[in-house]
């Protein structure tokens, strides 16, 4: 008759006892569920739409902070200077924060619109949609040329789109380390622009950034076409799996540099230096177009330097942490972007949810510990005899409170067992149910108060997920971890309940015990 | 015939406010084995204190308390009451939500003395011998008599293979004919296996079929 024998004896034979033990223990069990278990859904589902979205971050100038500060200068001078002195993501700190061993690989990378001089742009098909004409000061309808391709100029050869499948390289090459150090005249193309003209390997393409109207002034002016134009060999020709959205809304009026088949893929240190040329060359020709004297150090640092640095990381799950470890490398008008606004604001429904759900879940947890040390305490008042039997008998303090805890976790574990079942629903019932009320005031709050202004460019990299897709993503289910988390954490509270009353008895002699009942 | 049980220079006292009442002082005597006490003493004169501190279930405030030689506070108390000793109450004492089989079961596992064989079998065994047949040593003992709990009493108190039985008022609640075979019990357990019983008592005729008969009386034990 050990204390486990005598612990189960005692819950079968005392039922009005165990079964309203059994009960506190079901009904504490069903608000400690329900509370985690809403808790536990609207973070699976910040984590599973985390997870969806793209692991990206991006290092780029902290306009707002900027701007504040450009405001905050009263004097107009300091102003000027401030303008002068604008922020700029710094190559060494892009270079540092790549270090990192989440980072994948990362973008350093330039885009610009350019025009083609001997290739055509891949057609959209919306061209008929599109009136490139204009009406000049004489009157005279005169047709609007605008660049076709933009150039993505990259400083490391090894790109997002790369690592992750969005380009594959179908013949030739992509340009190396080495290209971009010499700053070669190569460039890659996609399939659809090699098609279109019939280009192959080892072909030149010429383009210019400089618009065939004003190339015709420039040239009058005494530029050659070599100081104007930049004639590139391709090295390689790829697929890309991006492609413009024909039912999208601003399908209609898309420029053809805008579609993704139009992209030219180049060294940054090639592109710099054309644009570099041309630029001296404008400064010469038209120094009254430019202020000041020309500082070829800063233009040339200003042409190699992108908006922003995308970093594509191994975990969507990182990103925060990322953020956080990296900031402080940043200056200080710079910083590390992870979209987390937007995410933040559409999971506001779901952290507010959460967030009232953890309190619930304490204040049940604290409830419990003192409802169960009372209804324990109690109970162990009316078995202060036994207690002082079993002492008399020389069975040890310690089986003494192993017997009751035994007692308690069997009727804790009935309690909580019917809990999780009657729990789990309960939960999915009321978390639908407050999600639900949630989610409409915060809309109509949005529509009230947001007027924030989002932008975004083809080099954001951030994956866009709708506030719907997050929702969607809310289920409540109670999984196996979470009883069993329930199950550890109602065992503490059990043996926090015993503990203390049964000492409160025990430090009596068992001679005192029993005349006290006698 | 030797000491199984010594007290050496005993005192105990209540406080009660700022008086002190000694119950015991310096007392001192020895108990020898396979002889059946009985302690008497007029009321309060703290014969059940005695008993208490002998059977480990309270502590002397000098003194000490040897058995078969040993200091039991060295020995320590719950080893003490664990295999040394059994103990009868004049409230039975029982676990009420075991039957009476499993009262004796639970004195047997917790002993270190265990006898050796299946124990379930020793426990019916020794309920056979103080009395109780085994359909009664199967039900929970609060359906079972005065008489008949008095007498599982005994039994767990021998169950853990002890040679020392301390009874206090073990027939107090009992009718005149159980009290009878209460003290007849007592006697087989001292004459029969060697037991060492001390009782303490009011009753006469509990005293007058004792080996020994000692009286406690200002805080002192004195042979009649």
């Amino acid at each position: 008759m050990n204390f486990l024998q005598r612990a189960f004896n005692y819950v079968i034979r005392k039922p009005t006892k165990s079964l309203l033990l059994a009960v506190t223990f079901f009904v504490i069990g069903n608000l400690v569920i329900l509370g985690l278990g809403i808790s536990q859904a609207a973070d699976n589902a910040k984590i599973l739409t985390r997870k969806k979205m793209r692991a990206v971050v991006s290092y780029e100038v902290d306009y707002n902070k900027y701007w504040n500060y450009i405001d905050s200068l009263e004097d107009a001078d300091a102003q000027n200077e401030a303008y002068k002195n604008y922020p700029k993501v710094d190559k060494e700190t892009a270079i540092n924060i790549a270090k990192d061993e989440r980072v994948r690989t990362f973008n350093y990378m330039t885009n610009n619109t350019v025009y083609g001089i001997d290739i055509e742009h891949n057609p959209l098909g919306n061209e008929d949609n599109r009136n490139n004409t204009y009406t000049d000061e004489n009157g005279n309808e005169t047709e609007y040329k605008e660049p076709a391709f933009m150039v993505y100029a990259n400083l490391f050869p090894s790109m997002i789109e790369l690592e992750e499948g969005t380009f594959e390289i179908k013949d030739g090459r992509w340009y190396t380390q080495e290209d971009i150090d010499s700053a070669k005249r190569v460039v890659c193309i996609t399939e659809e622009v090699a098609d279109t003209n019939s280009l192959h390997l080892g072909d030149t393409i010429t383009i210019s950034q400089i618009s065939p109207s004003q190339k015709k002034e420039l040239i009058d002016d005494g530029m050659s076409e070599d100081d104007i134009n930049l004639e590139l060999e391709i090295v390689g020709i790829y697929s890309t799996k991006e492609d413009v959205d024909p039912n999208s809304d601003s399908f209609k009026w898309m420029s053809p540099y805008e579609s993704p088949k139009n992209r030219l893929m180049m060294p940054l240190t090639t592109y710099a230096e054309y644009s570099f040329e041309v630029t001296a060359e404008l400064r010469k020709l038209h120094p009254d177009w430019y202020g000041g004297e020309l500082d070829e150090e800063q233009l040339r640092q200003d042409l190699e330097t992108p908006s922003k640095v995308v970093y594509l990381l191994d975990d969507p799950l990182n990103v925060d942490a990322f953020v956080e470890d990296n900031q402080s490398k940043c200056s200080e008008y710079t910083r590390l972007n992870a979209n987390n606004e937007s995410f933040k604001k559409m999971a506001r429904p779901l952290d507010t949810m959460s967030f009232f759900a953890s309190i619930v879940v304490w204040i049940v947890v604290l409830n419990a510990v003192v409802i169960i040390s009372l209804v324990t305490a109690l109970t162990l008042k009316t078995r202060e005899f036994e207690i002082g039997v079993l002492l008399s008998i020389g069975v040890s303090k310690l089986k003494i409170v192993a017997q009751l805890f035994v007692e308690l976790i069997v009727l804790a574990f009935i309690g909580f067992g019917f809990a999780s079942i009657s729990g789990s629903l309960m939960a999915g019932r009321v978390g639908e149910l407050v999600l639900d009320y949630q989610t409409t005031s915060d809309q109509q709050y949005e529509s009230e108060d947001d007027s924030s202004y989002v932008w975004t460019s083809s080099t954001d990299y951030f994956t866009t997920v709708t506030q719907d897709q997050l929702l969607s993503e809310y289920h409540v289910s109670v999984s196996p971890l979470l009883i069993l988390e329930i199950f550890v954490l109602g065992t503490g509270v059990v043996l926090i309940a015993i503990v203390i009353p049964s000492f409160m008895i025990m430090r009596l002699n068992p001679k005192q015990i029993l005349l006290e009942q006698n | 015939m030797s000491a199984i049980l010594k007290l050496e220079n005993i005192c105990y006292g209540y406080t009660d406010g700022s008086y002190k009442r000694e119950i015991l002082k310096h007392l001192s005597y020895e108990f020898q084995e396979g002889t059946f006490y009985t302690i008497l003493g007029p009321s309060g004169s703290g014969k059940t204190t005695l008993l208490s501190i002998m059977a480990g279930l309270d502590k002397q405030e000098e003194g000490k308390i040897y058995f078969m030689g040993e200091d039991i506070d060295k020995m320590g108390l719950y080893k003490y009451r664990r295999n040394k000793i059994g103990v009868v109450f004049q409230s039975y004492n029982l676990i009420t939500y075991l039957t009476g089989l499993e009262n004796i079961l639970l004195s047997m596992t917790e002993t270190d003395n265990k006898l050796p064989g299946n124990q379930k079998e020793l426990a019916y065994a020794l309920l056979n011998m103080v009395g109780i047949a085994n359909t009664k040593a199967e039900r929970l003992v609060t359906h079972l008599s005065g008489g008949e709990q008095q007498r599982i009493a005994i039994a767990r108190a021998i169950a853990s293979n002890v040679d020392l039985i301390f009874a206090d008022e073990p027939t107090g609640n009992l009718d005149t004919a159980t009290e009878q075979e209460i003290i007849k019990l007592f006697q087989m357990l001292s004459e029969r296996y060697g037991k060492t019983i001390i009782a303490v008592t009011h009753s006469n005729e509990v005293s007058k079929f004792s080996d020994h008969r000692v009286l406690l009386k200002n805080g002192i034990l004195n042979d009649l």
